[in-house]
């Protein structure tokens, strides 16, 4: 693939960004939309114009933000799993999950006045991870101890948090939905998003951590040689995308101030487009950035031109990201899976 | 020679045994019955857990010797689930069964309700989601025969729904409105169907064989795709006129697949069920009896021989999922014409069920009717759930996610079984087998396949 | 002074096999010891109880005088002994210095951060310690496997080992390489290390080690100083018996040419060029063999052949017809019986029984079907007939493939690949992994087969294998065939030059190409042919 942005040079943006790919979705995410506010800029009137007064608005800021918490976490927390040799198509159980489990917790807290307000959301966001991160080890323990298969296992992470969560929902609340607790702000979801992205990048590239999870995935014989347990470092990559995952989730539900349970419950699929962020990221936390942040920005845009009246009917509009995704996966990247993901390890005796 | 007989004997029924444990199809069967006990005894706790967080006036349920009270009968959830879904031919006694105060006196009384027949509506909505399991459960599994994961078979279902109404609403006017012209429309419908299908299904193994696209991802989206293009077209172009809901207009009462001894009100056709259990038939035929059964076999568990033998590996990829699709496709069609009658957007969740149903049946056809008789048996129990007791009929949807858990950790239930058996003489695999595939190990699900029996 | 190895009375058994039979070894502190045996003589199982991968069911471990038990390779590299393995235990994406310090990265800022110039220091320090030539910054996967070798070198020098075990060290090496490999060698216990290395090439030990080890059936055959020894004496300790290899010469003179490669150049999966412009013809009645070091393209010129690769230039033609775009499938149809490298990942489905794998390659062939129909009761019976004909065992036809050992699994691959009646043969490694009766039996085959007309070309690592069943004999390095030679001519020597990529002189060897009346031709082997 020849790639016009790939000559382009950014100085300090390269020195992080060493993969080709992973610019390339960097770059684009960032320069579509420079190139959108320039052309809004130059024609006020026309229909970029009107779309870049869509888009850089402070509530399209906050509706990305927003999006993108649930979509950029899950994906941070898939690439630590995945890197590590597990593949974790449960990160949509994974959110379900914590954003019930934070609701509840808020709600409880609140209703019994221990906490208020944002002390209890406080306490829900982490409650919501520590759901997420038990889910996450029951699903590692299946994997990594009973080897099972692990797309097989992701699925009924999903089944288990879609059933389990509207479930538990209409034992505490007689409905599928719970009550409102209040929301949180958007800027709760933007920095969290920031820091985990970055957390995430040092991790992985430059912490000793981070090149065991690797090796894990890759030569996982290679690194039980020199006598680092491979068991141990796959678990933690699972618990690691449950932390995320759970961040996600959590700020995903506090974000709305409620959970719903029906249908999809409320998470519709981001889990699944988490995955499909990270593999166009190319397992590179900042090209899930980029790639998170486009996916939502896109999602934000479409409701945004709803009510800008624009008649494009909104099921139409969602397609758009499947479809960028299909022909990606298709005809522009190919993404290098770690090599021994998916595979049981096992020490010799 | 007679002293030595009794050992030669024993020595030949040993082997046999150990045959016999070794044969995966046997593993399977019990492996999902483990699976099975454990899924409703994690429910069982799941429900007495919930039950005691619950909010209610009177206890549904004491714990004997505790005194605890629950506000759910976990006994009472599982017999409501499996008698409900038949239509509840045993007595329910009030306030629950098993109930430590009745038990060694009525325990007599277990027999058929009077009055209940097998052909009630309760039973005729098992029966249905069974038949619809049937399809979308082999569309995933000769998918996931030929190491394809295929996803998108809820996609497959929905564009094959949507062709087939479309199709039969259509030509309706070109064909006498009577019972032979029925049976005309619903062989070209469910033929749209399998056809929408297929080349839905086709898109990704296309993508998969020629542009090396995974198809887990591409499935999985190509189902929000068909989801959201589908409903888009009914909005916007073939939606009925009048109709509160999106949905197209009616399929002729003629043109629909009716039931011969079901009440008609219970959206089952037991002709509906004979095209399942042929397709059923033909793809296990098709699977272990045909040199192209053999070809996505092999391709299946290992690529590499598939090609050494001379299997085209990509046209095998495209061909499995379309068949996949086809598959999934006539599922669509099955609904529209036994069960909706016209394609509405609140299409049901049969696609992903269908991958717990091939999951459960070990990817093997014959296992596909019992294990979607399970599924289309906790769909119509959850209904009566609801009604008939206090316990969120949602539990089902838990209860499936653990039988695939449990299901998918075959090593677990060696584990006990070890334990339980010690003397078992352990089966040592050859030297440190290669991991072939690079199908994220679906050679851990893969039936080995028995042909010569 | 006490050695700085000693295994005392190992004995390791797997569930139905004994691997290792009280073996006991002692090795000198600064010396190069080669353990030496036949594929499947336990040395390597050996080897991993050393490592600490195996705990032996019996005996014990005692390094410098010092009984140690190791529960994990960790408690092995803490006493100072690092492994090499045959298999690279690398992470081909990661960089040489990240693999050096694997496991044991030197951390600034709390542990927080690997301190990258350290690690990269101490590789480059260490490389040129031993006279290593390598760059810390490159990747792996972007290095010579000679290259790669040195990193894994490095890795156990890092840890501190002072006894170094290499499995196989020289299996993937050019010899040029594995000349560098003895100057390492050499190097090392200079500087006081001590070598032991895994082989089953004779002129392997004689040449590197010191002392050597022969391993035959998990037992220790005996320990000698390699100045004491003949290498007749060592090879008949490793098999048991005198082993001769007797040519048979074909007796009829080669007939038509049945397959020809002109100027076949192929890629590696890689995308990198490995058959640069190969030409070769194969007749009616000759077995035309090609030796050379694993992995210089040999596979990907065979795969190429049968069709399970496409080639980027050059043609292969079968009967006189141009096979271009002929399927695998078509190629099968038309007569060509293959032999597979990996027997285990193409020439069987492993999970299957043997019926379903007697008919793998002929699932469309009217003799097993009728229509689409796949009739198993002939597919048993063949599978039946193959059993008993090459004596696999045990004889059970729905047993799966798995649960045969590798000699059987290739018996049953070679039989069924026979029984095809082609018209050409394609034989990668026929014998690897085959004991030593069924080897004889095969070779018969093959002779058989040449005798009945058909054509056979065969790839084999085994020098004196392919020397003595070949009619002509191609050696090829680096892509091209450096010499193609008569067999019964050329000496041990001459082969060794050519498969380092040297080129003979004309008068020291004698060329053989096939002259128009088929018989074979003293002239030059890059020479065209007409036919």
């Amino acid at each position: 693939m020849r790639n016009p942005l790939s000559a382009v040079e950014i100085p300090v943006v390269d020195r992080f960004l060493g993969d080709g790919y992973v610019r390339n979705v960097v770059v684009m995410t960032f320069g579509s939309l420079a190139l959108l506010a320039l052309f809004g800029a130059l024609f006020p009137e026309s229909v970029a114009g009107d779309l870049s007064g869509a888009v850089f608005t402070g509530g399209m800021v906050a509706a990305t933000a927003r999006i993108s918490a649930p979509i950029v976490l899950a994906a941070l927390g898939g690439i630590f799993a995945e890197k590590s040799g597990v593949i974790n198509i449960g990160l949509e159980g994974l959110l379900i999950i914590s954003a019930f489990t934070s609701i509840y917790v808020a709600y409880v807290l609140g209703d019994a006045g221990i906490l208020t307000g944002g002390n209890a959301q406080f306490v829900g966001f982490f409650a919501g991870v520590l759901a997420s991160v038990l889910l996450a080890f029951v699903f590692g323990v299946v994997c990594i101890e009973y080897k099972a298969d692990q797309i097989i296992a992701g699925l009924a992470v999903w089944l288990i948090a879609l059933g389990l969560a509207p479930f538990l929902s209409t034992v505490f609340f007689g409905s599928v939905n719970t009550p409102g607790v209040g929301n949180i702000g958007w800027q709760y979801s933007a920095a969290l998003v920031a820091v985990g992205t970055v957390v995430a990048w040092w991790t992985l590239d430059h912490t000793a951590f981070g090149t065991h999870l690797k090796a894990a995935g890759e030569n996982p014989r290679a690194l039980d040689t020199v006598g680092v347990s491979v068991s141990k470092i796959r678990h933690a990559g699972v618990i690691l995308s449950g932390v995320f995952a759970g961040a996600g989730g959590s700020l995903l539900a506090l974000g709305v101030g409620r959970f719903g349970g029906s249908g999809e419950t409320m998470v519709q699929g981001k889990g699944f487009i988490a995955i499909v962020v990270y593999l166009f990221g190319n397992y590179n936390p900042l090209g899930a950035l980029g790639a998170g942040t486009l996916f939502a920005s896109l999602d934000a845009l479409q409701t945004r031109l709803q009510q800008l009246g624009y008649g494009i009917p909104s099921s139409l509009v969602e397609t758009i990201p499947y479809v960028v995704v299909i022909i990606v996966l298709a005809f522009v990247g190919r993404t290098r899976i770690p090599s021994a993901a998916g595979d049981h390890y096992e020490t010799e005796e | 020679m007679s002293r030595s007989r009794p050992g030669a004997v024993r020595a030949r029924i040993e082997s046999l045994l150990r045959r016999f444990a070794g044969i995966s199809g046997i593993d399977r069967v019990l492996i999902a019955f483990a699976a099975l006990g454990l899924s409703v005894l994690v429910g069982f706790f799941i429900v007495l857990g919930s039950g005691r967080v619950a909010e209610c006036s009177t206890a549904a349920w004491t714990m004997p010797i505790t005194g605890l009270g629950f506000c759910y009968d976990p006994f009472e959830v599982f017999f409501v689930l499996f008698n409900g879904a038949l239509g509840g031919p045993f007595y329910v006694w009030e306030p629950g069964i098993l109930n430590p105060e009745w038990l060694p006196i009525t325990l007599p009384w277990l027999g058929f309700m009077p009055g209940w027949s097998p052909f009630n509506n309760a039973f005729a909505l098992t029966m249905s989601e069974t038949t619809l399991l049937v399809f979308t459960g082999l569309s995933v599994a000769v998918a996931f025969r030929a190491g394809l994961f295929n996803i998108g078979t809820q996609g497959q279902l929905v564009v094959g729904a949507l062709l087939t109404a479309l199709v039969v609403v259509a030509l309706a006017p070109l064909f006498p409105a009577n019972r032979v012209g029925g049976v005309i429309l619903i062989a070209i419908g469910v033929l749209a169907g399998a056809v929408g299908g297929g080349l839905w299904g086709a898109i990704p193994g296309a993508l998969k064989a020629y542009a090396d696209a995974n198809e887990v991802i591409t499935t999985i989206m190509l189902n929000f795709i068909a989801a959201n293009v589908a409903y888009v077209l009914v909005l916007e172009v073939f939606r009925a006129e009048g109709s509160s809901v999106v949905a197209t207009a009616d399929v002729p009462e003629y043109a629909q697949i009716g039931p011969w001894l079901f009440p008609p009100t219970g959206d089952f056709a037991e002709a509906a069920l004979l095209i399942g259990l042929v397709s059923l038939v033909g793809l296990y035929l098709f699977l272990e009896h045909t040199s192209l059964g053999y070809d996505l076999r092999v391709s299946g568990i290992q690529p590499l021989a598939a090609e050494y033998s001379g299997v085209n590996a990509k046209l095998t990829t495209v061909r499995a999922m379309t068949l996949s699709g086809a598959l999934g496709g006539i599922g669509g069609s099955i609904w529209v014409l036994m069960s909706e009658g016209r394609w509405v957007e609140s299409i049901p969740d049969l696609g992903f069920d269908g991958i717990t149903v091939s999951i459960l049946a070990g990817n093997n056809p014959l296992g596909v009717l019992p294990a979607a008789a399970l599924f289309g048996v906790l769909k119509g129990g959850a209904l009566q759930v609801g009604f008939q007791t206090d316990v969120p009929p949602e539990l089902v949807g838990v209860l499936r996610g653990l039988i695939i858990l449990f299901v998918a950790m075959p090593e677990f239930f060696r584990l006990i079984g070890k334990r339980l058996v010690p003397d078992e003489p352990e089966a040592t695999r050859g030297g440190d087998g290669k991991d072939g595939d690079g199908v994220g190990g679906t050679a851990a699900v893969d039936d080995g396949g028995e042909a010569s029996a | 002074m006490n050695p700085a190895v000693h295994l005392d009375g190992i004995t390791k058994r797997f569930p139905g096999v004994v691997a290792n039979d009280d073996v006991d070894l002692a090795v000198e502190r600064g010396s190069v010891h080669a353990l030496l045996g036949e594929n499947g003589a336990g040395k390597t199982t050996l080897m991993n109880v050393l490592y600490g991968l195996y705990r032996p069911t019996e005996g014990r471990v005692v390094i410098d005088g010092e009984p140690r038990s190791f529960d994990s390779p960790r408690d092995a590299i803490n006493a100072g002994v690092g492994m090499i393995h045959q298999h690279f235990m690398l992470v081909e994406p990661m960089r040489i210095w990240e693999n050096v310090v694997l496991g044991n990265e030197p951390t600034e800022w709390y542990g927080l951060r690997v301190d990258e110039d350290a690690a990269r220091e101490a590789v480059r320090e260490l490389s040129a310690r031993y006279g290593f030539d390598v760059d810390p910054d490159a990747r792996v996967e972007d290095v010579s496997v000679g290259v790669q070798q040195r990193v894994e070198i490095l890795k156990a020098l890092y840890r501190g080992a002072d006894i170094l075990i290499l499995d196989e060290p020289t299996a993937v090496l050019t010899p040029q390489e594995v000349e560098d490999l003895y100057d390492v060698f050499e190097e090392l216990t200079d500087q006081g290390k001590t070598i032991i290395f895994i082989s089953h090439k004779l002129s392997e030990a004689t040449h590197a080690a010191d002392e050597i080890t022969v391993l035959r059936n998990g037992k220790n055959v005996g320990t000698v100083d390699t100045d004491d020894v003949t290498s007749e004496q060592l090879a008949e300790m490793m098999v048991g018996r005198e082993v001769l290899m007797e040519r048979s010469a074909a007796t009829e003179p080669p007939g038509d040419v049945v397959l020809d490669v002109e100027g076949l150049v192929a890629e590696d999966d890689r995308g990198v060029e490995v058959v640069s412009g190969v030409s070769a013809q194969v007749r009616e009645g000759e077995v035309f063999g090609i030796a050379g070091v694993d992995g210089n393209g040999q596979s990907q010129l065979i795969e190429s052949i049968t069709g399970l690769r496409t080639p980027t230039a050059g043609t292969v033609s079968f009967h006189g017809e141009d096979l271009d775009d002929v399927s695998r499938r078509e190629r099968i149809d038309r007569g060509m019986a293959y032999i597979p490298e990996d027997r285990q990942a193409r020439g069987l489905v492993m999970e299957y029984d043997l019926t379903q794998n007697a008919v793998l390659g002929s699932q469309h062939d009217d003799e097993f079907t009728d229509g689409p129909r796949l009739d198993w009761d002939r597919a048993a019976s063949h599978a039946e007939s193959v059993i008993k004909q090459y004596d696999v065992r045990p004889p059970d036809r729905d047993a799966t493939a798995e649960s045969f050992s590798g000699g059987n699994q290739q018996k049953f691959i070679v039989g069924r690949e026979f029984e095809r009646d082609p018209d050409l043969v394609v034989a990668t490694h026929p014998t690897r992994g085959v004991d030593i009766g069924s080897t004889e039996f095969i070779h018969d085959r093959l002779t058989e087969l040449r005798s009945e007309g058909k054509a056979v070309l065969l790839v084999s690592s085994k020098l004196d294998e392919v020397q003595a069943l070949s009619d002509r004999l191609a050696v090829m390095h680096d892509g091209e065939f450096t010499g193609v030679v008569d067999p019964t001519t050329v000496t041990e020597e001459q082969l060794g030059l050519l498969m380092a990529g040297e080129t003979l002189d004309d008068d020291t060897v004698d060329h053989v190409g096939v002259g128009d009346d088929g018989r074979p031709t003293e002239t030059a082997a890059d020479e065209e042919v007409s036919a």
